[in-house]
This record gives C-alpha cells, sequence and structure tokens, in this order.
C-alpha cells in the first residue's frame, strides 16, 4: 500500500512531533527538505534510535543500518522517498 | 571536645568549608525561597499519590512534586527525554549555581559532583515494562531505559553545566545524599577539587512504593514523627544539590555564604536488612563521630534534623542515641522531624535536609515536626511541634539513617 506523497509526509511531521515530544513544533512548521538532526529539529543520536523504531511500528518497515539512517533521515522529503521506495520494493 | 575550638579536631585545624549555593524541588516547593517560607509556615505536602494509579496498595498517599516546569534553558534533547529524577536534580543544580554564582568554565576540572540516589528513574522503566506486558508496546525504546542507572543524574549535571572533576554516584540507601555531602567535604579538604555540587535527586516510582507497603512501613495518614500514635512513613520526591567549596576559594571570589560544613560521621549498624539496631548503636557513633571530627561538642549544637521518619522502631531509637550522645545537654537541644512535611525522600532525603539544616542556621529558626500532636513520652526531646519557632542556633546535625544500617550525621554551621 502506497500513500499520496503530501498526506504520507503530513504523517511523518506528525509522528516526528508527537513520537519524539517536539512540544513546541506545528508539525506544519517543518519544511520537507529542512534537516531533521542537529540543527533542524535539534534532534540527536538517540532521537535516532527512536525514530528507527517508529518508522518500523508504523511503517512496517526497517533502517537496516546507519548508512541507511544516515541518508534516510536526511529531511521529511528523503525520509519519503525512502518509505515510498521501500513499499514499492515489498510490493 | 572540650578546650578544642570549633573546627579544629584533636588532628589540628581542618580546611574550612562553606556552602555557597543552595537548589532544591520538593513537594513543598520548587525553589529554596518558597522551600524556606514553606517549612516555617509548617506545611504539610503529603497528600493522594497522583503520579500513577494507587489502587491496591495498602498506604495510598506520598509527597509529590507536582506542576513543576520544564526548564526552557536546558538543551532540547533533554527537555524531552530527560528522566523525573534527572530533571529534579537538573533544576536543583541550576538553582545551587546560580545562587553561588560559581564560574565553572574558570576551572572546570577542579569542579566536582557527588550525588546520592536509590532508584533514579526507575518509574518510567516500570511503564514501559507494563505497556510491553500490556501489549500496548511492541519494541522497547531508548528513552524510557535512559534515565535508569543512578549515574545518569551526575553524568547530565556534568555535560549540562561543564564540570570535569571527580564524578560520583553513591548509594548507601536513605542516607546516601547525607553521605554524599559528607564525600564533597573529603574531597575538598584533599585538596582534588575547589568546589563540588553535591546533593541527592529521588523520584517515586512503583517499586519503592510496592516495597515499602509490603514491608508495612507506610502509614495510612501523613507520617507523624515522634508521635506517641505514629504508625510509619510516609514516601516523598525531590532534589537538593549545594556548592560547597573550600572558605578560601569561596573568599577568593567573594561569594556568599549560607553556612559552614564542618565534618561528618558514618557508620554501620551490622544488624538487620531494615531494622535500626534496638540500641542505636549505630545511629550515636556516626553522630560521635561526625561531633569528634568537627570539633564541635554537644553543648554547643542547638539542633538536629533528625532522620524521624516517624516509623515505630526508628524514632524511638533514635532519640534513645540522642539521649546517649548529648546526656543532659539533649533537654537544651531542638530536634525535628522535615519528613513530617515532605515525606520520605530517600536518595534526596539527606540532601533535602541539609539544605533544611542550614537554613535553620542562616534564618534563625527551628522547622517544626508537622503533625506532631502528642509527643511520645517514651522520646522526651523538643521536637517542635507543629510550629517553627525563631532561635540562634550556632552548631546544628542533620541524621540519616539508611536501610540496613547505614548511618550518616552532618554537621553544619552558621556561617
Amino acid at each position: 500500500m502506497t500513500m499520496d506523497p503530501a498526506a504520507l509526509k503530513l504523517k511523518l511531521k506528525e509522528l516526528l512531533v508527537s513520537g519524539l515530544r517536539l512540544q513546541d513544533t506545528e508539525p506544519s512548521t517543518i519544511a520537507d527538505d529542512q534537516p531533521i538532526f542537529v540543527e533542524g529539529l535539534g534532534l540527536d543520536s538517540i532521537d535516532a534510535l527512536e525514530l528507527v523504531v517508529l518508522i518500523e511500528e508504523h511503517f512496517g518497515i526497517a533502517i537496516p543500518d546507519e548508512e541507511v539512517g544516515k541518508s534516510a533521515f536526511a529531511s521529511i522529503d528523503a525520509l519519503a522517498a525512502y518509505i515510498s521506495a521501500e513499499q514499492a520494493r515489498a510490493g | 571536645m572540650n578546650g578544642v575550638p570549633a573546627g579544629h579536631t584533636a588532628a589540628g585545624p581542618a580546611v574550612p568549608v562553606v556552602v555557597t549555593g543552595l537548589g532544591t524541588v520538593n513537594a513543598l516547593a520548587h525553589s529554596t525561597a518558597a522551600f524556606a517560607t514553606a517549612l516555617r509556615a509548617g506545611t504539610c505536602a503529603i497528600g493522594p499519590v497522583t503520579g500513577f494509579d494507587a489502587t491496591g496498595y495498602r498506604s495510598r498517599i506520598a509527597a509529590e512534586v507536582k506542576d513543576l516546569a520544564i526548564p526552557t534553558w536546558l538543551p532540547s534533547p533533554l527537555r524531552r527525554r530527560a528522566s523525573r529524577s534527572d530533571l529534579f536534580a537538573l533544576v536543583a543544580a541550576k538553582e545551587a549555581l546560580t545562587d553561588s554564582r560559581l564560574d565553572i568554565a574558570a576551572a572546570p576540572t577542579r569542579v566536582g559532583i557527588v550525588l546520592g540516589a536509590t532508584t533514579a528513574g526507575m518509574m518510567r522503566g516500570e511503564t514501559a515494562l507494563f505497556e510491553r506486558i500490556q501489549g500496548t508496546r511492541r519494541r522497547y525504546t531508548t528513552t524510557p531505559l535512559l534515565g535508569m542507572p543512578m549515574a545518569t543524574s551526575a553524568d547530565l549535571l556534568a555535560t549540562v553545566f561543564g564540570c570535569e572533576g571527580p564524578r560520583l554516584v553513591l548509594s548507601t540507601a536513605c542516607s546516601s545524599s547525607a553521605t554524599a555531602l559528607g564525600v564533597a567535604l573529603d574531597w575538598i579538604r584533599l585538596g582534588r577539587v575547589d568546589a563540588v555540587l553535591a546533593g541527592g535527586t529521588e523520584s517515586m516510582c512503583r517499586t519503592i512504593f510496592a516495597g515499602f507497603n509490603a514491608l508495612h512501613a507506610l502509614a495510612l495518614e501523613p507520617c507523624r514523627p515522634f508521635d506517641r500514635r505514629r504508625a510509619g512513613l510516609s514516601l516523598g520526591e525531590g532534589a537538593a544539590v549545594l556548592v560547597i567549596e573550600s572558605a578560601a576559594h569561596a573568599a577568593r571570589r567573594g561569594a556568599g555564604t549560607h553556612a559552614t560544613i564542618l565534618g561528618y560521621g558514618m557508620s554501620a549498624d551490622g544488624h538487620h536488612l531494615t531494622a535500626p539496631h534496638p540500641e542505636g548503636v549505630g545511629a550515636a557513633l556516626a553522630m560521635r563521630r561526625a561531633l569528634a571530627r568537627s570539633g564541635v561538642g554537644p553543648a554547643d549544637v542547638g539542633y538536629i534534623n533528625a532522620h524521624g521518619t516517624g516509623t515505630p522502631l526508628n524514632d524511638g531509637v533514635e532519640a534513645s542515641a540522642i539521649r546517649q550522645v548529648f546526656g543532659s545537654a539533649a533537654d537544651r537541644v531542638a530536634v525535628s522531624s522535615t519528613k513530617s512535611a515532605l515525606g520520605h525522600t530517600l536518595g534526596a532525603a539527606g540532601a533535602i535536609e541539609g539544605l533544611t539544616t542550614i537554613l535553620a542556621l542562616r534564618d534563625g529558626f527551628l522547622p517544626p515536626t508537622v503533625n506532631l500532636d502528642e509527643p511520645d513520652p517514651a522520646c522526651e526531646l523538643d521536637f517542635v511541634p507543629r510550629t517553627s519557632r525563631p532561635a540562634e542556633l550556632h552548631y546544628a546535625l542533620s541524621n540519616s539513617y539508611g536501610f540496613g544500617g547505614n548511618n550518616t550525621t552532618v554537621v553544619f554551621g552558621r556561617a
């Protein structure tokens, strides 16, 4: 099952805010191409570990290693693209 | 120690050590100033447990920290992630550092950290476990488990405030953070550091609440230490952090001082896992050692902040130990229990009560034993029942006795 890209990106933003408890951030204010980690949303390496679990729980998609994580977690755009590609690959 | 001036022991003058910063978060207040006011007013913060579902427990009351704002000065990951016990420690340390105006960055390797703790961030770990068992959590994630090691609070303090000196978290049950104050004193006198962030932190968790309930150690109504009808303790939570430094270091930087810290004594009952030694042997030895190392005689002491849990055994044994050590001077010393207001904060109790003792010395008052309506005739001391009183104090003790017979007494003096 694949989602409409815009809906997928919004869902990811909501997941970031609720799952990582970014109380002061409105999902809609996160830009699609904004870096998620460090200077972007101020997330750190422990948030990355949390995000791996959140993506697996919500989409059934694994982030197998740090290499994949680094590119998939670059931005909302990158994460949505990774999830869509994995979903397409799984058929 | 007759004839030996205070601060001097048989071994000669000890390096004078002072307290230059105070910080606390507890069930009565979220700052030292507000805490001092509530203490003097004789307020009791013990009430129904709200932090978790206490249905089915024998006793269902405690003194909880409520409505603590997450500070904006904390880095974003910690604002979102710090465990409750870590948050208490961070807030208390920030207040103490602000109060002391200690410039850690000027010599970061000369600032140490020593905290007492018992179960740290256990509460959130318990919640994660329950969610997993109930099937609402399929996998463990990092955050609820990160705060579980006791060392975490001191690690976070070091990271957030940039302390690069020695760092230690110790656990001697309910005397943990009294012991931490003593270790800070040793570090300074040994010349290892110039200043120490010393204290303790404790947050409520179901494991401890269940354990004390299972022991029938918890009172069904707010605890009433030294009362004839006392029927157990009440649990509490919070933190206190003190900035302790050599008097010379404090003087060089022009710091104000709240009190001096003169010495401490430790002992072990070597008797029982939960009961104190019936003759108070260990409790008396800790007080004697603390007095001897401080060069303070019983007649110089105006106030003892008692361990005073409110259990039938502790309070009787502690009163008897005070009689043994103080002799006739026991008739002129005021003794009160802060646990009657704040509950027993376990790993934080020694530090919170040390801070209480410092406020008594500094502000010239005796904190009351609230809820004390009928002083136990078997205890026979001035327990400052219900209402605080003004008093000019020169020296004061803070007693802390932990399960397993872990006894620590700390001696403070007026600045």
